[in-house]
């Protein structure tokens, strides 16, 4: 049955563009302008979803975005507003958590034990047999109401599901496009702002769009007003989410070419916020029946998409709003009987479960009709102020919410119908002076005076928030006003705990329709006045925003050496190590072990940390922040140290060399890059700024590259040009600059985290591929080969160096690290020194030591834990390896100090809860503890 | 985002900032005793409205700066470099 | 005397339209009170609840400056789990988990305890470890929890990428079975009923302005609507728990940091098991309603201030594409803020001051929710006896004065 009407003035479908869709499978005509709502309610289709609780047939409430009756799934897209979407053609357009259809629905049935069901009745049952409830969890699982999302239904993504972002820096940021925004706009762009003027709805207007030839004729010279007025960048079908501190605009665009939405970020000097009015539902029985619509649904639906809501209409009316509304539907030629709040006309119960039959009315009377329409009352639509401190009071004369703008900062105004009331040309005249006066604070000059704009009247209006009978309340969660009464019977008295015991509010509007409602009937229930009862927190995002708008296009960036791809073109297994992707193995970590062990091999070392130290204080720096001693490092040496807190706890260890007089390069973890350099530099600013010391941090300026094992140095006499490596020349632990394979500036140290003789080149980042190809044709006849994390772990294990962070926790101190021989508490100071010379004595908490399994070559996970005698938890497995060399199980562990004695025995849990036996060995190397192999 | 003043390089979101948080003075480490260091490392005013604190400009001029913040409404006054000496 | 909930109970008044007594009443403010508790959310309620329930102190009141869990405990995400790092940890949360799986019945009200279990995802190496270390210090105190494979993190969540190629791949998880989530507002109003039934006074919109000491005792606190006199005080507030400590002298190691969170709008449920990723910093769990709910780390850095960032809801939706890409077009509806008091060492500070009669339940950071009816029991038996019961010894708060810190930090940063 066409419900279709005639063209109309302010139309915004397109008759010459027809188009077809389909409604839970079936195909439907629209027209291009028409919202998914509009095309179906033109069809004859009244009823759009079921309510959450009761699965109540509902329709059309508001036709516009706030609408909670018409959330639809739109092919994989859940939630869609459907009396805000645009009709596509070809969209599959379903229900929402309906079966087996919409028209029939099992769940219904909850319906008929609705008195058994109030609001939080599952708070009251289920307690017992507990083990029943989780079989009742399930059922009411099956109640979640909402779409569908999940790998089932996502398509593959195409051009359109890309998501971006934008940052912009208006002047002057105007929410909402109704005639004082349009005007606000207007006029800071002529003061020579850049605006940018925001519009929830799909064309600018607000509600001139539905209005009469006056309003009409207002709208278009307001429209060409903004149009010829350069400044002002006009986003429609974008809504203000949200304003965060610093004055910084969430805006959400939809309907753009290639991309599905944008999220605009936009710090505004002075943001503009004219939301407007929202129409307030009425509370009575039966306000949730399909053809129950606000006054204001049906002018968008008459007036924008010739749709004719209904054939006989009552239309209960407090405000001129409603008036129109009536004349507008007579217009249609819809029979209309009116109701006038004002004289005390009321209408007490619609009747009817799919579609309204008939009214009751105040008086008694009952009227048949397929339409009610209410014009009861207006909510502000103050969220956005209220994101910005602002704290609505509630006005008796208006019978609304007005924000206080007293409580607003100086970047934030308001303008239009959420500040007061006033005709067209009021509202313009305010929005007007407003923009004039945020123009005037954007250019943050304090020359010429404020002009605060005058104020709007505030025009007297019946305050209807309940009838006389009980109605729903929050449409989205099935909350009626019964169910606030009785909330506030059991102690909720609060609106926000009645709010949170009944959710009302929590559904998808999230109060916009509804909140004011709820304060009142709380109010009424507590004996109360509104004004006392309060209103809400509103808490962004002003309207739901998806997840892929917010995330924009996924940003996760990841460090790479200068030799990642050759890396990768040789087959490297990737392991993720923080920031930085990193070769775990190039296919088997035991034999390039053993290459190291027998030969020599070359491993990518660039992620550890370096920074360049330079100045006459450096080694007073070394000093504080090392536990050890570096007042007679000399130049050409390099020295391994520890850093800790000021508590005591290890963070971080490397060697640092001295290059030069005033010139030394420390190492760090790879993990501790960043973290050791702002440690360094807040000492060197803030405790010491007195010390002549500049530190550069250089880890990704040398690509570093550790050539280790016996044949080392026979390898890097190859490549070197003017470094003398021979032991006598180059002995262990000392550094040397250079160059390599002709690459200048190269810095060379002796040092043996693998246990090996071993060379650490920090090479010129972008020579780093040069020198390490160098180094493979060069020693291709030593079998060199490049050993990967892997192959270094099962070497420095067996060697019994430790790693920081996981041989060591956050609460390990020097001494628990096994690094006694290390603290110098001959020091003046260090950072740590107070608390390590008292607490951290040996013999307290626990102690990093080796283990020698039995079985030998039983291989304990790391993490396994260590148990007494008693079988209470003494320590864990720190590191653990079947060592290549030796044929055994290698261990580290942290234990209780008491036991970390050598030859004591500990039982290693499995993690299989088995158990084996393990001794604490007599040192950390397993492999070389006299470190001859190193100092060859 | 709230906005930091950095004193060299002017207003910038937070989140160019590493927060190094309320300052405390370090005790003498010579002569202190436990109960003092410990009240160093672990005590925190924590105030409810305006602090001192520092902040480290990570992504800007690297500078650790003194910072007045109101800890209710995150409201900040004009700042300084640490070295200057107001920091401790 | 309040009715008992039961179907029976729902069919009756159903029938008869007969209204439900309250669940607490509003009563007088007296002039004293042996015990006065300063915080009406979990903690402040369980704590009276125990007082009454297992030691007979009923004359309690819980003074609360706003209404009933509007503080922390009605705006964590609902989390309970137990595999904690800690010997001490572990056994104290899994107490919590115990009494939060028997709450229902023991209260008379339906808190809709809800078993998922738990994930962590381990995206490195590191973590995995990690993870180990933790299942291992669970199964040795005998706590439910394993390391499994990515083959079987997608059994649980078929929605997660477990893609190799991931940027952060999903390497294993630390599963913990018994984990879960809870109706937080039915926990609070849960013991507010069982506390107001046992003679509990709960005085809302009661704000404690002063505590008074003298001689080193607590003798009373001065309130908006009043003082009262009492030796006995407990500080079970978050985000000011500095703020009530100082009134009695007693300074803290605590900085308070916002906690984001946001949710969803419903969808069918897809989602069974609680998932956590440290190194995404977010945790997801699905509620019965069908809203996916949304935890972050605290923002970074100290503040009073919980109006939440819009760069919190940009990093927190990347994050949750980046574990489950299918859910680009969910939407969230609503984001909000928590404070939270950090310690240094991640783990509570809880027991008896130097202040005679002043104690403490504070210092919760992100874990109170999960701890507020172990730490109400604990705290009950500590002001009811005077002693500090073993499972919350190394929790005291001289703890920092002798360096002993509580090794739970060495966990991941995102613990829930």
């Amino acid at each position: 049955m066409s419900m279709r009407l005639g063209p109309r003035v302010g139309e915004v479908i397109d008759r010459d563009e027809p188009l077809s869709f389909t409604w839970n499978g079936r195909t439907y005509p629209g027209y291009a302008g028409d919202t998914i709502a509009s095309a179906l309610a033109a069809c004859g289709v009244r009823v759009f979803s079921r309510s959450f609780k009761y699965h109540r047939p509902r329709g059309l409430l508001t036709a516009s975005h706030l609408d909670p009756g018409c959330m639809v799934q739109v092919d994989d897209e859940p939630n869609v507003r459907g009396a805000h979407r645009r009709v596509r053609p070809g969209m599959d357009v379903r229900s929402q958590d309906t079966w087996p259809t919409l028209s029939f629905d099992v769940k219904a049935a909850n319906e008929l034990a609705r008195r058994m069901l109030p609001a939080g009745f599952y708070y009251k049952t289920f307690m017992s047999p507990g083990w029943l409830w989780p079989a009742y969890e399930r059922v009411l699982e099956r109640f979640a109401h909402g779409g569908v999302v999940g790998p089932g239904k996502v398509s593959a993504l195409d051009g359109n599901e890309r998501y971006d972002k934008r940052h912009a820096h208006p002047d002057v940021l105007v929410a909402g496009g109704g005639p004082a925004g349009m005007a606000a706009a207007v006029t800071a762009a002529r003061s020579g702002c850049s605006v940018m003027l925001v519009e929830e709805e799909l064309e600018l207007g607000g509600h001139l769009r539905w209005g009469d030839d006056v309003d009409l004729t207002a709208l278009s010279e307001l429209r060409g007003r903004v149009a010829a007025t350069p400044g002002i960048e006009v986003l429609t079908d974008a809504v203000v989410l949200g304003r965060y501190d610093g004055n910084e605009i969430s805006v959400l665009q939809r309907g753009l070419p290639h991309v599905a939405e944008r999220l605009v970020k936009a710090r505004a000097r002075t943001l503009v916020a004219a939301p407007g009015l929202i129409e307030r539902p009425y509370v009575f029985a039966g306000n949730d029946v399909p053809g129950v619509m606000l006054s204001t649904a049906v002018r968008r639906l008459v007036n924008l998409h010739a749709v004719k809501p209904g054939d006989r209409a009552v239309v209960l009316t407090a405000n001129a709003d409603g008036d129109a509304t009536a004349l507008d539907l007579e217009r249609a030629g819809v029979e209309v009987t009116r109701v006038d709040a004002r004289r005390g006309g009321d209408v007490t119960r619609a009747l009817g479960r799919g579609r309204v039959r008939a009214v009751e009315l105040g008086d008694g009377r009952r009227v048949e009709c397929d339409l009610l329409v209410t014009a009861t009352g207006w909510t502000s639509a103050v969220s956005l102020l209220t994101m910005a401190g602002d704290q609505p009071r509630y006005d008796d004369t208006a019978a609304r919410f007005r924000p206080d703008a007293s409580r607003l900062p100086s970047d934030v105004m308001a303008t239009g119908g959420v500040v007061g009331d006033g005709s067209c040309a009021q509202l313009v005249a305010h929005g007007e002076a407003t923009g004039r006066e945020a123009a005037r604070r954007s250019a943050q000059s304090s020359v010429t005076a404020s002009a605060a704009p005058p104020p709007l009247p505030v025009e007297p209006h019946p305050a209807l928030f309940r009838g006389r009978t009980h109605g729903m309340v929050d449409f989205s969660e099935d909350v009626s006003s019964k169910d606030l009464f009785t909330a506030v019977e059991e102690g909720f008295r609060c609106p926000e705990l009645a709010k949170r015991y009944t959710t009302a509010t929590m559904g998808p509007a999230q109060g916009k329709l509804e909140s004011v409602n709820v304060v009142a009937i709380i109010a009424e229930a507590t004996g109360a006045a509104i004004a006392e009862t309060g209103t809400t927190t509103w808490r962004p995002p002003y309207a739901p925003v998806s997840l892929g708008a917010l995330a924009g296009r996924l940003r996760e960036p990841t460090r790479l050496s200068p030799l990642a791809s050759w890396h990768h073109s040789h087959g490297a297994a990737p392991l993720v190590a923080g920031a930085w992707i990193r070769p775990d193995h190039y296919g088997d970590p035991v034999a390039e072990a053993a290459s190291v062990r027998d030969g020599v091999g070359i491993i990518d070392v660039t992620p550890i940390g370096k920074i360049d130290l330079r100045g006459p204080d450096v080694s007073r720096l070394l000093n504080l922040v090392y536990v050890n001693k570096w007042s007679k490092l000399e130049v050409g040496r390099v020295r391994y140290g520890v850093m800790c807190g000021e508590d005591g706890v290890v963070i971080d260890d490397g060697v640092t060399g001295r290059l030069a007089e005033d010139r030394y390069l420390m190492s760090t973890t790879s993990s501790g890059a960043v973290t050791v350099w702002e440690w360094l530099e807040s000492w060197l600013q803030t405790e010491r700024p007195q010390w002549r010391v500049h530190a550069t941090p250089v880890t990704t300026s040398y690509a570093s590259i550790n050539v280790a094992g016996p044949r080392s140095r026979d390898l890097l006499a190859r490549v070197v040009d003017d470094v003398d490596v021979a032991p006598e020349a180059f002995p262990y632990m000392h550094v040397r600059t250079g160059r390599l394979a002709g690459v200048p500036g190269c810095v060379v140290w002796r040092i043996g985290f693998t246990g090996e003789l071993s060379f650490e080149l920090h090479v010129p980042a972008g020579y780093g591929l040069h020198v390490w190809e160098r180094l493979l044709e060069a020693g291709r006849d030593l079998g060199v080969r490049p050993f990967g994390v892997e192959a270094q772990r099962i070497l420095r294990l067996e060697k019994g160096h430790l790693i920081v962070g996981q041989d060591t926790d956050a609460t390990t101190k020097a001494y628990g690290a096994a690094l006694d021989g290390l603290v110098k508490l001959d020091k003046d100071d260090f950072v740590g020194r107070p608390e390590l010379s008292w607490g951290g004595q040996p013999g307290d908490g626990q102690r990093l030591v080796g283990l020698r399994m039995s079985p030998d070559s039983l291989v304990p996970a790391e993490g396994s834990q260590l148990l007494d005698h008693r079988g209470l938890i003494c320590g864990r497995v720190t590191s653990s390896r079947l060592s290549p060399a030796l044929g055994r199980a290698v261990c580290l562990a942290q234990v209780e100090a008491a036991l970390a004695e050598p030859g004591r025995q500990v039982t290693v849990r499995l993690v299989d809860g088995g158990t084996a036996r393990a001794a604490v060995t007599e040192q950390l190397a397993q492999v070389d503890p006299e470190g001859v192999r190193l100092r060859a | 985002m709230i906005l930091l003043p950095c004193p060299w390089c002017g207003p910038r979101d937070a989140d160019e900032f590493g927060y190094a948080g309320e300052i405390r003075p370090r005790p003498d480490p010579s002569t202190t005793t436990p109960a003092e260091w410990r009240g160093y490392l672990y005590l925190r005013r924590n105030t409810a409205g305006w602090t001192r604190e520092r902040w480290f400009h990570r992504m800007g001029c690297r500078r650790y700066l003194v910072l007045e913040r109101d800890t209710t409404n995150n409201d900040v006054r004009p700042s300084t470099d640490a070295s200057s000496g107001s920091g401790s | 005397m309040a009715e008992a909930y039961s179907a029976l109970a729902l069919l009756r008044h159903g029938v008869t339209g007969r209204s439900w007594t309250p669940m607490w009443r509003e009563r007088p403010l007296e002039r004293g009170y042996p015990v006065v508790i300063i915080g009406g959310g979990v903690h402040g309620l369980a704590t009276a609840y125990y007082l009454a329930a297992n030691h007979g102190v009923t004359n309690v009141a819980v003074l609360d400056k706003g209404y009933l869990g509007g503080g922390g405990s009605g705006r964590n995400t609902a989390i309970l789990r137990s595999n904690y790092l800690t010997v001490e940890g572990v056994r104290f949360y899994d107490r919590s988990l115990e009494l939060y799986r028997g709450m229902a019945s023991a209260l008379n009200f339906n808190v809709m305890f809800s078993r998922r279990g738990h994930l962590t995802l381990a995206h490195s190496d590191t973590s995995l470890r990690t993870m180990r270390w933790r299942a291992e210090v669970n199964k040795a105190s005998g706590v439910d929890s394993e390391v499994i494979g990515p083959d079987e993190v997608k059994r649980l969540v078929p929605e997660m990428d477990t893609s190799a190629t991931a940027r952060y791949p999903v390497l294993g998880a630390l599963h913990h079975p018994p984990g879960g989530i809870v109706r937080h507002d039915a926990v609070v109003w849960g013991y507010a009923r069982a506390a107001d039934r046992l003679g509990v006074h709960l005085h809302q919109h009661t704000e404690v302005t002063g505590i008074e000491v003298s001689g080193g005792r607590v003798t009373g606190v001065r309130t908006n609507r009043g003082p009262i006199a009492t030796p006995v005080v407990l500080n079970a507030t978050a985000g000011w728990a500095s703020t009530v400590s100082d009134m009695a002298g007693v300074p803290l190691p605590v900085q308070t940091f916002p906690l984001q969170a946001a949710v969803t709008e419903p969808v069918k449920p897809f989602l069974r098991t609680v998932v956590v990723s440290g190194t995404l910093h977010v945790y997801v769990s699905q509620t019965a309603r069908g809203e996916l709910v949304f935890g972050a780390s605290v923002d970074p850095f100290a503040s009073y201030s919980t109006r939440g960032s819009l760069e919190f809801t940009e990093g927190l939706a990347g994050h949750v594409l980046q574990l489950m890409p299918s859910l680009a077009k969910l939407r969230l509806l609503r984001q909000w803020a928590g404070l939270c008091d950090m310690t240094p060492d991640f783990a509570p500070v809880m027991g008896a001051t130097d202040v005679a009669g002043f104690f403490l339940d504070v210092g919760w950071g992100t874990y109170g929710f999960k701890a507020g009816p172990v730490a109400g029991e604990a705290m009950a038996e500590c002001i009811a006896t005077g002693q500090t019961p073993e499972i919350i010894s190394a929790f005291g708060l001289d703890r920092f004065a002798q360096g002993r810190l509580v090794g739970e930090k060495g966990a991941a940063a995102v613990g829930h």
